[in-house]
């Protein structure tokens, strides 16, 4: 019965996965909208906005470079020689539309709501026509509570990342790894730092 | 190979790093008053000097102790009326003699002032290099002395201090030092996290977690021989939270093989993996009960983060922790009968004493982000790390809720103690 229910599940977003990602784009764009794992952090989402976007420094056809020396884009500008894969290009493109490459949890929390897994999907169906691309998810947790549990918290939420990813039939391209609350992209002891910190990063390889 | 590891020490303290700095915190005034006299000097044996200052930090560090040192060198003719009336309970007096360009000699007497007895005497020679050992030494002798337990001076602290480079780069190191923070050396530098450092039961080797690998594992580093750090077998996932048995032959680890998180223990000799937690919910945070027949571990599977024990000679794992919605990261107290954890109130994490079998628990800090928590080889004091004006520094708070002292860096912040047993 189990079986059978996960089938059903797999074919339906399956359906969705024949979607290109520009169909995907219109749908959901052109705002990009706030995503949260789950509710307490709907806050976190919206101050990653402006970091998800401070990145997204290549243009969308990928020739040229709006370059602030920021990701990958910015080493390309200095070394020409090096050639730009399709697969860099692909992710470039993917980042510049806006799709989130960091999702964000609530306190303690590893699930993963309805507007998680629609950015997830995204990045599902991107892998499926960039077969080619590995996916590292990095997970991460705030600095609360200790940091042997924490490094536990982070592994589950990039698991619960993979999980969705997993249905695409994805997971061997997928590696799972935990930095507990080593790696805070935010340093103040208080809420505002700490919802940034509670993440998933998407690092496409 | 004695020779070799008097050589290892010296490279190792040539690069020594800035000491952390030591402050006590609160002193009670209750404590314990005793004296620690200048030793008296024979000779050209002023090195020695230091032993008396060293001796009086540590009992003054252990908040048992009111030391304080007299304005004249004491020696056998005491008046023993007058310390009386200034409340003194005992003195401590000595002499050094110098015997060789590098040796001499120390004679150190206890006297108890009520009694007019001798409690400890001793006299022994010294070279130059061992000063500050056996300043802790014939702390922990006296402390015997005096309590009839033993002191944990002469033992040594590992832990974890994290700086920012100028050029934005974090740089770890992890460093060892005497239990007085004093003769620190980096045993290793990295530009990755270093997590859980643990010293083995023989003081030989430490146990931590490194992500220079991109990921954590756990290595093996031996501070004093030059050998090469082992890092334990690759599992798939998080390999992490490593703590001694404490017969040293084995260490016990979180792995999270397919995913999901169980403690297992890694036989160091046959190299065989035991699983000894088996649950879908997050296990981690092992440690040994010192006779080695339980473990403490933190565990979600009850939805909330608490502490259970898990006898492994029956096999039943019994939750530990009813009191709060977070408690984790459990070690068992030398005697076996109390754990401290992180415990968390209203939205702080302190540090909390449980005793096991009354389930009573102590909040022993008042701080909002503590973690870490290590007893003392005597289980007279618990080191934690915590939070103090925006940075990491180390804590200690005596078990008996008596007095705190603090070790900060003025290079950034440390954390993740561990104390060493004693030396052997």
């Amino acid at each position: 019965m189990i079986k059978l229910m996960l089938v059903v599940v797999s074919a339906f977003l399956l359906s969705s996965c024949n979607e290109t990602v520009d169909n995907l784009y219109k749908k959901v764009m052109p705002k990009p909208s706030v995503v949260a794992a789950d509710d307490e952090s709907t806050k976190g989402g919206a101050a990653a906005d402006d970091e998800s976007t401070k990145e997204s420094v290549i243009a969308a056809d990928g020739s040229k470079f709006k370059s602030s020396g920021n990701g990958f884009a910015g080493s390309n500008i200095k070394s020409t020689s090096t050639p730009i894969s399709p697969e860099q290009v692909a992710v470039a493109d993917l980042k510049s539309s806006g799709v989130k490459f960091t999702l964000y949890f609530s306190f303690d929390g590893f699930g993963v709501d309805d507007a998680a897994t629609k950015e997830i999907i995204k990045h599902a169906n991107f892998m499926s026509e960039n077969p080619k691309l590995k996916l590292r998810l990095e997970g991460h947790a705030d600095e609360r509570g200790t940091r042997e549990y924490n490094l536990a918290l982070g592994e589950n939420r990039a698991l619960a990342v993979k999980e969705v990813l997993g249905l695409y039939d994805l997971s061997s391209r997928i590696e799972v790894i935990s930095f507990g609350e080593e790696k805070p992209i935010a340093q103040l002891h208080e809420e505002s730092s700490w919802q940034k910190n509670r993440r998933v990063e998407f690092i496409y390889e | 190979m004695n020779k070799l590891v008097v050589i290892l020490l010296t490279l190792y303290s040539s690069i020594a790093l800035a000491v952390l700095e030591v402050t006590v915190l609160k002193q009670d005034e209750d404590a314990f008053p005793i004296v620690i006299s200048p030793f008296a000097v024979v000779g050209d044996a002023n090195q020695g000097r230091a032993i008396a200052n060293i001796m009086r930090d540590n009992f003054n560090r252990s908040g048992e102790f009111k030391a304080s040192s007299a304005s004249y060198v004491i020696d056998n003719n005491i008046d023993f009326d007058k310390w009386r009336d200034n409340k003194t309970e005992a003195i401590v007096f000595g002499k050094l003699e110098k015997i060789s360009k590098k040796v001499f000699n120390v004679e150190i007497e206890l006297i108890d002032v009520y009694s007019s007895k001798t409690l400890y005497a001793n006299k022994f020679a010294v070279h130059d290099s061992g000063i500050r050992r056996i300043a802790h030494f014939l702390s922990d002798q006296i402390y015997h002395a005096l309590l009839g337990i033993k002191g944990s001076f002469d033992t040594r602290l590992v832990y974890v201090t994290v700086a920012n480079k100028k050029d934005g780069e974090r740089e770890y190191k992890l460093e060892i030092s005497d239990s007085d923070a004093q003769k620190p050396q980096t045993i290793l530098t990295s530009p990755d996290p270093i997590l859980s450092p643990a010293w083995s039961p023989d003081q030989n080797k430490i146990a931590y977690v490194s992500f220079k690998n991109n990921r954590s594992e756990v290595f093996i580093q031996y501070p004093f021989v030059r050998r090469k750090t082992e890092k334990l077998p690759y599992f798939d996932g998080i390999a992490s939270a490593p703590a001694w048995h404490p017969n040293g032959e084995s260490i016990v680890l979180t792995l999270s093989k397919n995913g999901n998180k169980d403690i297992y223990s890694y036989d160091l000799n046959t190299k065989k993996l035991d699983r000894i937690t088996k649950n879908e919910s997050i296990d981690t945070e092992a440690s040994y009960s010192p006779d080695g027949n339980r473990i403490a571990f933190t565990s979600n599977r009850s939805g909330q983060v608490q502490v259970y024990i898990k006898n492994l000679a029956t096999g039943k794992i019994n939750r530990a922790t009813f009191e709060g919605r977070y408690n984790a990261k459990a070690v068992f107290s030398p005697d076996g009968k109390s754990l401290a954890m992180v415990h968390r109130v209203g939205k702080d994490y302190r540090i909390a004493l449980l005793d096991i079998k009354t389930k009573d628990l102590t909040i022993m800090t008042e701080n909002k982000l503590d973690e870490s928590p290590f007893f003392s080889p005597n289980g007279g004091m618990i080191i934690f790390a915590t939070n103090k004006n925006d940075s990491g520094v180390l804590s200690v708070v005596s078990v008996l809720g008596r007095q705190t002292f603090e070790l900060a860096s003025k290079a950034g912040e440390v954390r993740e103690p561990n104390w060493s047993h004693y030396s052997k």
